[in-house]
């Protein structure tokens, strides 16, 4: 194929991406600049450059436990997801030895992730809340005398639903990865007197890690933008997304640029941090 | 039992519930021995290999390793090795790491590790590759790595499936002379497979030729050669021409063959059974095929037309048609050719004493001879 | 059929995982025909009433059964509006794309990563600049800005599985076609469309799928009824919860179902 027609078919991709990702990041970033009492959206109207907005942050009393909140619970997520969902890809690819019943496992899990966000958590009440069936089972088997109300509205509501929402995401690259890996290296492993669990280790699991990795960048920088799962359940948690939410529906540009501007770049930093430890393009194009 | 190496009665292993890979497959491999696994493709020497270092498990019959039942023993247990047809290095470690790995699952302290792989790797002729990666290293390089890691933990049987399959002729012949002093300077047994009899016949102490689950036949390899004992023994090792006949009558020290394009003699041996009456394949190596003045002295004569001829450097391969359809192969020094024209009618002839008179046509059952020569 | 410890634990975890995250949705459709206004335990009676029972006069929305919901459907309309121009914008620039980046291009490496970081973007700050960009433009929110929002997100899931999936000899076949004299254009159209068809469906049908969920990015540039995923969040922010909301989920959970039996036909056929 002639070169040039190579370069032509990378447009689509190349605009969609300039126009609908640069250009609004290089928006945030210029408008994090701005002074924070503006509502204009334009830079030049709003005044010379200034960094209030970040001093505010970085000052701000609340900010150590938004912190918290944000980044703490999306780590802590992160591997707690990386621990239910690592098991299922791993029976799913070596346990399951026929292909149509992985291929209908597979499709059976996708099937709850069609279900719209808002509904999908809601339908946690009947489950968590007071009247709901875990309580029902623990106070019918007496374990409990009175019902508990921690099971929901709290942290730990959070990191259930979202272990619910996200585990998938985990499972299809690291499946994805496992499916890669050449059986006779395996094998080669087990003849070298490895015991199973080095073979796992040493061969498997390392071999698995660039799933691994791209699972737990997505999973991470899913919760980190996910204002909405914690402004509906975490009762009164609060985390960087919901500050931005809040300030941009209040029109608040500047600070809410600033606050998204410092999630960008950690998750940037994060990004790199990780794809340093794995590298990502062996999974796709080498 | 106890100075076999390896043992084994009646193996029977199975592919799903249709693919019979290995039917009662008895053999013992002495200790020290190159033994070499010969048949065509898909005979059951690759998942014989498997079996013995314990990646299959068998369904039926007995293995034994050094004296020890082998059914419930896991691959990390036996002391066995294997190289395997696609080298499976390790694609996330260096050189080093590759040929240390067995060690390190050996419990081996770091020092040890570092002088054992260095030693292997200049015993392969590898040295100072260490640092490198497998996708660096060229198709021989990598083989001789997957070499190096199979030796270096010291196996009393070390397996390497088809290892001379996958490279060009020089290094072919480089490889075997390498594994041939490889192995007398080590001692360990041997067990190599391969599709090339050439192969086997230079290589091994112990020849063992496999169809489709079974064996064919067990030996030296200049006993399998001299005395092939079923047609598809003699078809696959060492190059022969082969025709179906019948036994008609026998005089002295001479059986007379008849076949459909003619009468063919044989010599008898005093001890053995009584051939007459047997239909069996008559065989002649094309070696021993004279032409002209030096055929007129045979026994078996024929007039022919010389039909065509491959050249191989140090020695030509003719084909003299006799009848229709009926081409014999001869193996000529290329200035005894010379003076032969394509086309032209010639004698070609043989002593009966060269002949061979094979009456199996194979271990298989089932199969009758004109199905075996001709191949199935 | 005996099978190992090993191996019963290993389906036991994986059945117990497949109940974990079928458990809402179960309940949610379990629910949705109960009756009485609250949504937990214990259930009283069976109704369809969610579903379709006449309104009474006038009701809050949550008491608005699905059917005579006219919001609730415009914007189910507009979610399916919404995804399928996803879906199929995403499978043509996703298999230009991917096509394209298997030669090596000038700034190949930093096109993908620059792509990629669409996935890595936290939803948030997306919708937020997206605002921004709108706003300074003086431009509506439309239909368009939904699926552009969404785009920046699936492009790069469905190039990474697009890449992923790719047969290595594709290229092969690609010069053996025109080594035999084939045009560029048809050496397309007869050898490499064949081939990666179902890819570039499933790229599509991914697209559909991960747009119709989207909510955080989509929130931000939805205006009216919106997308259904907003519509709901916002009814649910002002409006108490009623089984009429598990009506509409089981409804959309439907639709949804469909869309699966595809992928899964898709991936029976492919399975490699």
């Amino acid at each position: 194929m002639a070169k040039l027609t190579n370069y032509v078919m990378l447009l689509p991709g190349l605009i969609t991406c300039l126009v609908f990702l640069i250009v609004p990041l290089a928006m945030i970033v210029s408008m994090s600049f701005s002074t924070y009492a503006t509502t204009s959206v334009s830079r030049s109207a709003a005044g010379a450059l200034t960094f209030e907005n970040y001093v505010k942050f970085f000052t701000s009393p609340q900010t150590p436990t938004i912190l918290f909140n944000t980044f703490g619970m999306a780590v802590l997520t992160c591997f707690m997801v990386f621990i239910f969902a690592y098991p299922m890809a791993y029976i799913l690819n070596f346990n399951i030895k026929s292909n149509i019943v992985r291929n209908y496992t597979l499709w059976f899990l996708t099937v709850p992730f069609l279900i719209d966000w808002t509904i999908r958590t809601v339908a946690w009440i009947p489950i968590l809340g007071e009247s709901g069936i875990i309580n029902y089972i623990l106070m019918s088997l007496r374990i409990t005398s009175r019902p508990l109300t921690e099971l929901l509205f709290t942290r730990y509501t959070l990191m259930i639903i979202w272990l619910q929402t996200y585990v998938l995401f985990m499972m299809f690259p690291i499946t994805l990865a496992l499916q890669r890996i050449d059986p006779d290296l395996i094998a080669a492993a087990k003849v070298l007197k490895a015991p199973p669990w080095r073979v796992f280790y040493d061969i498997i699991f390392k071999l698995s890690l660039p799933g691994v990795v791209t699972g737990f960048i997505f999973v991470f920088v899913s919760i980190l933008g996910d204002f909405i799962t914690p402004g509906l359940w975490a009762g009164g948690l609060q985390t960087m997304g919901l500050s931005i939410a809040w300030y941009s529906g209040h029109f608040v540009w500047p600070y809410a640029a600033a606050l998204s501007t410092i999630l960008l770049a950690i998750s940037l930093v994060v990004l790199y941090v990780l794809l340093k430890v794995v590298d990502i393009k062996k999974l796709i194009y080498e | 039992m106890a100075d076999k190496m390896v043992t084994s009665k009646d193996l029977v292993k199975w592919y799903g519930k249709s693919v019979l890979a290995l039917n009662k497959v008895t053999f013992e491999i002495n200790e020290g021995d190159f033994f070499v696994l010969i048949g065509p493709s898909g005979c059951g020497k690759s998942t014989l290999l498997k079996v013995m270092s314990g990646i299959l498990d068998y369904d039926e019959g007995q293995l034994f390793i050094k004296g020890a039942e082998m059914k419930k023993v896991p691959p990390h247990k036996r002391d066995v090795s294997l190289m395997l047809e696609n080298y499976a290095l390790f694609p996330h470690m260096n050189v080093f790491n590759n040929v240390a790995f067995g060690l390190k699952m050996l419990g081996k302290d770091a020092s040890e590790i570092q002088r054992e792989v260095k030693e292997s790797l200049e015993l392969v002729g590898l040295g100072g590759f260490e640092k490198r990666s497998p996708l660096e290293l060229s198709g021989g390089q990598r083989q001789r790595v997957a070499l190096a890691r199979a030796l270096v933990i010291k196996p009393s049987v070390l397996l390497l499936d088809e290892p001379l399959s996958h490279v060009d002729y020089i290094l072919q012949r480089k490889l075997m002379e390498d594994l041939k002093n490889l192995h007398k300077k080590l001692g360990n047994t041997f067990v190599l497979t391969t599709h090339v009899q050439e192969h086997g016949l230079s290589l091994a102490d112990t020849m063992m030729v496999m169809n489709t689950g079974v064996i064919e036949q067990i030996g030296r390899p200049d006993q399998i050669y001299s005395n092939p004992r079923t047609v598809f023994a003699a078809r696959f090792v060492g190059d022969i021409n082969l025709f179906s006949g019948e036994v008609t009558s026998r005089q002295g020290d001479t059986y007379f063959v008849k076949t459909e394009w003619g009468e063919l003699q044989a010599s008898s041996s005093k001890e053995g059974p009584d051939m007459v009456g047997k239909k069996l394949a008559y065989g002649i190596r094309p070696k021993a095929i004279k032409v002209n003045d030096e055929a007129l002295s045979s026994a078996n004569q024929f007039k022919s037309k010389f039909s065509g001829y491959y050249y191989f450097g140090d020695a030509v391969e003719c084909l003299f048609e006799i009848v229709q359809g009926v081409t014999v192969k001869a193996s000529l020094a290329p200035e005894a050719v010379s003076n032969l024209k394509p086309g032209e009618s010639y004698t070609i002839g043989w002593n009966p004493a060269d002949a061979k008179l094979i009456e199996k046509p194979s271990v298989v059952e089932g199969l009758n001879i004109e199905e075996v020569i001709y191949g199935k | 059929m005996y099978m190992k410890l090993r191996e019963i634990i290993a389906r036991l975890y994986l059945a117990f995982m497949m109940a974990f995250i079928w458990l809402p949705i179960a309940f949610m459709i379990l629910l949705s025909f109960k009756t009485g206004g609250n949504v937990s335990f214990p259930i009283e009676g069976f109704t369809l009433d969610w579903y379709g029972a006449k309104p009474k006069g006038y009701e809050y929305i949550s008491y608005v059964s699905v059917l005579y919901d006219s919001a609730f459907w415009e914007a189910l309309q507009n979610s399916a509006l919404v995804s399928a121009a996803v879906g199929a914008i995403t499978c043509l620039i996703v298999t230009a794309t991917a096509l394209a980046l298997r030669h090596r291009v000038v700034g190949r490496d930093v096109l993908f990563y620059l792509i990629l970081l669409g996935f890595i973007v936290p939803g948030v700050s997306l919708g937020l600049g997206h605002v921004l960009m709108y706003k300074q433009l003086d431009l509506e929110f439309t239909f368009w800005s939904a699926v552009a929002v969404d785009l920046v997100f699936t492009v790069p899931f469905g190039l990474v599985l697009m890449m992923a999936r790719f047969d290595p000899d594709l290229m092969l076949y690609e010069q053996a076609a025109s080594v035999l004299r084939s045009s560029p254009s048809s050496v397309f159209r007869r050898v490499t469309m064949p081939l990666i068809k179902w890819e570039i469906l499933t790229a599509g049908v991914l697209g559909f799928v991960l747009s119709w969920s989207e909510l955080v990015r989509t929130s931000f540039v939805m205006k009216g009824t919106g997308v259904l995923a907003t519509y709901i969040f916002n009814q649910m922010q002002i409006n108490p919860v009623t089984p009429k909301w598990y009506a509409a989920g089981t409804i959309i959970a439907s639709v949804s179902f469909v869309g699966l039996i595809l992928v899964g036909y898709i991936m029976s056929r492919t399975a490699k």
